[in-house]
């Protein structure tokens, strides 16, 4: 039995396929939008609930969803359905659907993903539904990356400001206290370089490829008052302050007193508590872990250090609400948004001030819901103070760079820290990335 | 159990002399065929055919946000070559691959010969070697990132012993792409050492009988008897692992380094990904997937036509 | 289990026979030892997990509990091992008409097929993703077990090797069914389907480890958490990671320990069948 391949076969086979490819190309144009009907409820997707695992911080913020959903299904027609999607930030599951033109009624969505989703023509425009004392509520710079053209497209649930943690213990055996904590750039890594053991780290900043690695090194850059794009839209990421943040990082991992990878697998609580390192970069959230599962370890934070002439500055990111332009009842769907947490009714400042000092540790993005919690006490343990009087004034929201600005710079920390490459050549070639970028970009500005 | 038919058939190949086969039994033969194949073909072309001309067309269009196509013809394949990150990552996949594939044969077959012999325990041995194979890659990902941890991974400790200071063995560019190699051989290495040991199992004794009686040793045993008998066998390894290398690669990247540190693990299929659904260039992305199907088509069909479709054959 | 055969052993092992034994010891110990730090690492704290360490300081069986109590772990283990089996099932049935057709039927056009049917092999899930997804929206598989098990079942892999097997068989003995009068769905249910016991039992356990480790796919196709397979529920259990509520690496370490137990007692159980059997035959000539 001869089972030779001959080439005509081959032939025949490419042949059907070029068939199929022409068979192809006409049902790509056929691929419709299933067309919605409104009296289906609106699909909600979110990483909160109804979520399976069960634990004290799941169940407390599920329960502060679940209220709303039920009490907004209580009381209108158009009813709201939760969909639970596990690993929300690192699976392409909300892209696929979108991209496909099956995307959910109502979503989260980070500053890092604003642009895409903008840009991409999906949003729903929320200002119509709001009040003009609502969006005046919003402390100052809390809304400003969720806008484009003066209207609103997604509304801020929390903040989350960004300090140094440090091991009061290890502090307390290098005998230092309050009065040692590090102003300066120089005097952060010094002092690392102190309490850095073979099994401990002295400082550590996120050396992990990503969107939080991005989030986290930003303030450094802005703080010499560097930026990555200007006012006038033009790459602005070449300049002194850039390259002197690059250098920040590159000089913690050569001199030996930040890691390349992460320590205690990322778990700060666990990791200072352990003493694998004694400062570490993170942000507000990690108090009420603390106050869950270690609540015997004493920890203190104090403010980003400042560059020589620079000016202390953080940053803070934050989930938003937002609503699917070409979903099944938008205009719903934009009413849900704004009545869980962008309108004046007294149910909705509640919601917010719940959702930041009870179901979480967040800095409210709203004043009428920062009062609320601080009068209600949400702010009166020593750190959670100090995260509200010291850290965050001096906060600037996330940027919401597109994916390209964000991959650009994402390439610089990377090449700078950890492939050894020069910083000022790495701040070059990131800049003129985002330059060429910048020059076909069509959108909403750059924030 | 042996996979002879029976033993009184004869196992000499014999082109089958099949007098004057009738029109109506060779209709029947073929009408037959369709139907033995309609559910694996109609399921091929809808699931993967289907999906890969439509990657084609989309290939075609620039995409940009949700549902704007213009289309650009081959814009998409000219700027696959002024691309400098994908001139990175197809140098990166090239290593990974002619790294992973001999690398990873050579230790899969030298497990097989080990397992081969009448050591005591074989069967605990076979059995231990396979068992990394039968776990997901999320897991394999999980366990090797703490076990491969700069301060406390029990790698270190245990090289420590030997006075080799502590290495970040994901998170330092040099190391990461042999980092990522080492774990996906740890996986796959029974695999591949169960097939090869079933070609190993398939050579006649009396080759080896025959040898030691001449005296041979153990080194042209190999050159002379199992090397050229088990030509077929590895030569099925060597191809479905380059496949697997190419495509399954993209597994093991996602969960072990996202392509990092510092692009070093970024190989082409954790690229398209990236283009795909960090960029949202889905157009771009498509002409990429498309072209690595296209190189991958005519490497197999330079493949199938050396080895007159896929039948491995001795001697040529 | 080897140091059982150990003492077994009556015969004296010769020196080389000796360097093998340790080299095949050490080379167990590389293979088993993460398995080993797995399972261990199911019985720490929470806390203590991320530490990397090999014993669990204070052993606890917390998080074996919390999984089974606090998430509806035991429904996605069924889940995946309904999906896994139905697919096993389907795809060998389906895989190895294909490859009787391709092996031993004569039409024409039976080499274009078989290129054709090869080529898939060459694409890969994020190259088609999207259009993927497109398409079992519009057969309504999205968000179902259809979506999960149809799709997962056309492979050409298991087709080709079938096919290989299948060309190896001498053509008397159907030749002579096929006088006999039989049709060519009897000689391919009472004949070739026996005849290839091994190479199925093989790819049985190929098949539905494949299937039970699959991970981005149902992540995309499954919405509702009654359907969640295994590999999201450990996704589930990563997320905490990331999502503000802390670290919870220890119920993800428990988590993975129970994911891989079953795959590995399978294998355990048919791994002597399994060596014995995977003769490639169809390589042979």
């Amino acid at each position: 039995m001869a089972t030779g391949i001959s080439r005509r076969s081959l032939l025949k086979a490419g042949a059907t396929a070029v068939g199929a490819a022409a068979v192809g190309a006409t049902a790509l144009a056929g691929c419709g939008k299933s067309a919605a009907t409104s009296s289906e409820p609106l699909q909600f997707w979110n990483f909160y609930t109804p979520n399976p695992l069960r634990t004290p911080t799941s169940i407390a913020q599920g329960g502060w969803f679940d209220t709303y959903i039920a009490d907004w299904n209580k009381k209108n027609k158009q009813q709201v359905q939760a969909v639970f999607i596990p690993n929300y930030t690192n699976t392409n599951k909300l892209q696929t659907a979108f991209a496909a033109g099956s995307g959910p009624d109502i979503f989260l969505i980070s500053p890092g993903d604003f642009l895409r989703y903008l840009n991409g023509g999906v949003l729903m425009d929320l200002t119509p539904f709001m009040t003009k004392e609502a969006i005046a509520d919003y402390l100052p710079g809390a809304l400003d990356t969720r806008m484009a053209d003066g209207k609103v497209y997604a509304l801020p649930m929390e903040q989350e400001p960004l300090a140094i943690y440090y091991s009061e213990k290890v502090f307390e055996q290098a005998h230092l206290s309050e009065a040692d904590l590090p102003k300066t750039w120089e005097d952060l890594l010094e002092l690392a370089k102190k309490l850095q053991t073979p099994s401990r780290y002295g400082m550590v900043f996120e050396p992990v490829q990503g969107y939080y690695q991005n989030f986290t090194w930003y303030p450094w850059m802005w703080q010499g008052g560097g930026d990555a794009v200007g006012p006038n839209g033009q790459s602005v990421f070449d300049s002194k302050a850039a390259i002197q943040a690059l250098q920040l990082f590159q000089d913690g991992v050569n001199r030996g007193v930040s890691p390349r990878t992460p320590v205690a697998a990322g778990d700060l609580p666990a990791g200072l508590d352990k003493g694998q390192a004694a400062m570490w970069q993170s942000g507000i959230w990690n108090v009420s872990d603390f106050r869950l599962r270690l609540p015997k370890t004493k920890y203190g934070i104090f403010r980003l250090p400042t560059p020589p002439g620079g000016r202390y500055a953080t940053i803070a990111g934050g989930w938003a609400f937002c609503a699917n332009k070409n979903g099944r009842n938008p205009e719903a769907a934009a009413k849900f948004c704004v009545e869980a947490v962008g309108s004046m009714s007294p149910d909705s400042v509640k919601r917010v001030a719940d959702w930041c000092t009870v179901a979480k540790s967040d800095i409210s993005p709203r004043k009428s819901a920062l009062d609320l919690g601080t009068a209600r006490g949400g702010y009166s343990s020593p750190v959670m103070k100090k995260f509200k009087d010291d850290i965050y004034p001096g906060t600037r929201g996330e940027p919401r760079y597109p994916p390209v600005i964000y991959k650009a710079i994402s390439d610089a920390i990377q090449n700078t820290m950890l492939a050894g490459h020069k910083a000022a050549d790495e701040a070059e070639i990131a800049a003129a990335s985002i330059d060429a970028y910048l020059k076909s970009y069509e959108g909403a500005k750059i924030l | 159990m042996t996979t002879s038919v029976a033993p009184h058939v004869s196992r000499t190949k014999t082109v089958a002399t099949q007098g004057k086969p009738g029109l109506s039994r060779k209709q029947r033969e073929g009408w037959a065929a369709a139907l033995f194949l309609a559910p694996d073909v109609i399921g091929l072309t809808v699931f993967v055919g289907i999906p890969m001309i439509l990657s084609f067309v989309l290939s075609l269009f620039q995409v940009s946000g949700f549902g704007q196509y213009d289309f650009v013809g081959f814009g998409n394949y000219q700027r696959i070559f002024a691309d400098p990150v994908f001139m990175s990552s197809l140098r990166t996949t090239l290593i990974y691959v002619f790294v992973l594939v001999p690398g990873g044969f050579v230790v899969s077959l030298l497990l097989a010969l080990l397992v081969k012999q009448k050591l005591p325990g074989v069967g605990f041995f076979r059995t231990a070697y396979f068992l990394p194979f039968s776990i997901s890659i999320v897991v394999v990902a999980l366990i090797w990132r703490f076990m491969l941890d700069e301060q406390v991974g029990v790698v270190n400790q245990f090289l420590g012993w030997f006075g080799i200071p502590p290495q970040a063995w994901l998170g330092n560019p040099n190391l990461a792409l042999g980092t990522a190699i080492a774990v996906t051989i740890w996986v796959q290495m029974g695999y591949y050492m169960v097939i090869l040991l079933g070609g190993l199992q398939d050579i006649p004794l009396e080759y080896y009988e025959a040898a030691r009686i001449d005296g041979a040793s153990a080194w042209s045993n190999f050159r002379h008897i199992t090397w050229p008998l088990l030509k077929p066998t590895s030569f099925f390894v060597l191809l479905t692992s380059t496949v697997a290398a190419l495509t399954g690669a993209f597994d093991m990247i996602y969960v072990l380094t996202k392509g990092g540190p510092a692009n070093s693990t970024n190989v082409l299929i954790f690229y398209i990904y990236q283009q795909a659904f960090q960029y949202g260039e889905y157009g771009y992305a498509a002409a990429i997937g498309t072209f690595l199907v296209v190189i991958m088509l005519i490497c197999s069909t330079a493949i199938f036509l050396t080895t007159r479709g896929g039948r491995f054959s001795y001697g040529d | 289990m080897a140091t059982e055969t150990l003492v077994r052993t009556r015969r004296k092992m010769r020196p080389a026979t000796v360097a093998q034994f340790v080299v095949a010891v050490l080379v167990a110990i590389f293979a088993l030892f993460p398995l080993l730090w797995l399972f261990t690492g199911g019985f720490k704290t929470q806390t203590e997990a991320s530490t990397g360490a090999f014993w669990p300081a204070h052993p606890t069986l917390d998080n074996f509990v919390f999984i089974f109590t606090q998430v509806p772990f035991l429904r996605y283990m069924l889940n995946s091992f309904f999906v896994s089996a139905i697919v096993t099932v389907v795809a060998l049935l389906f895989h190895s008409m294909a490859a009787y057709a391709l092996a031993r039927l004569r039409f024409r056009g039976r080499d274009t097929v078989f290129v054709l049917v090869f080529s898939t092999l060459l694409v890969t899930a994020p190259v088609i993703l999207i259009p993927l997804f497109v398409i079992v929206r519009e057969l309504h598989m999205l968000n179902n077990y259809a979506g999960l098990i149809v799709p997962a079942l056309f492979n050409a892999f298991g087709i080709f090797l079938l096919r290989q097997y299948y060309i190896t068989i001498p053509k008397e003995l159907e030749e002579a069914a096929i006088v006999d009068g039989c049709g060519h769905w009897r000689v391919y249910w009472h004949l070739i389907l026996p005849l290839s016991r091994p190479i199925l039992a093989s790819l049985t356990v190929f098949f539905f480890l494949a299937n039970w480790n699959a991970f981005i796919w149902p992540l995309i196709v499954i919405a509702d958490d009654k359907l969640f397979t295994v590999q999201v529920g450990l996704q589930l259990l990563q997320d905490q990671v990331t999502v503000g509520g802390g670290a919870n690496w220890s119920y993800l370490l428990a988590g993975s320990t129970l994911t891989a137990l079953p795959t590995m007692i399978m294998f355990f159980i048919l791994q002597r069948r399994l060596v014995e059997s995977i003769k490639t035959s169809g390589l042979k000539s």
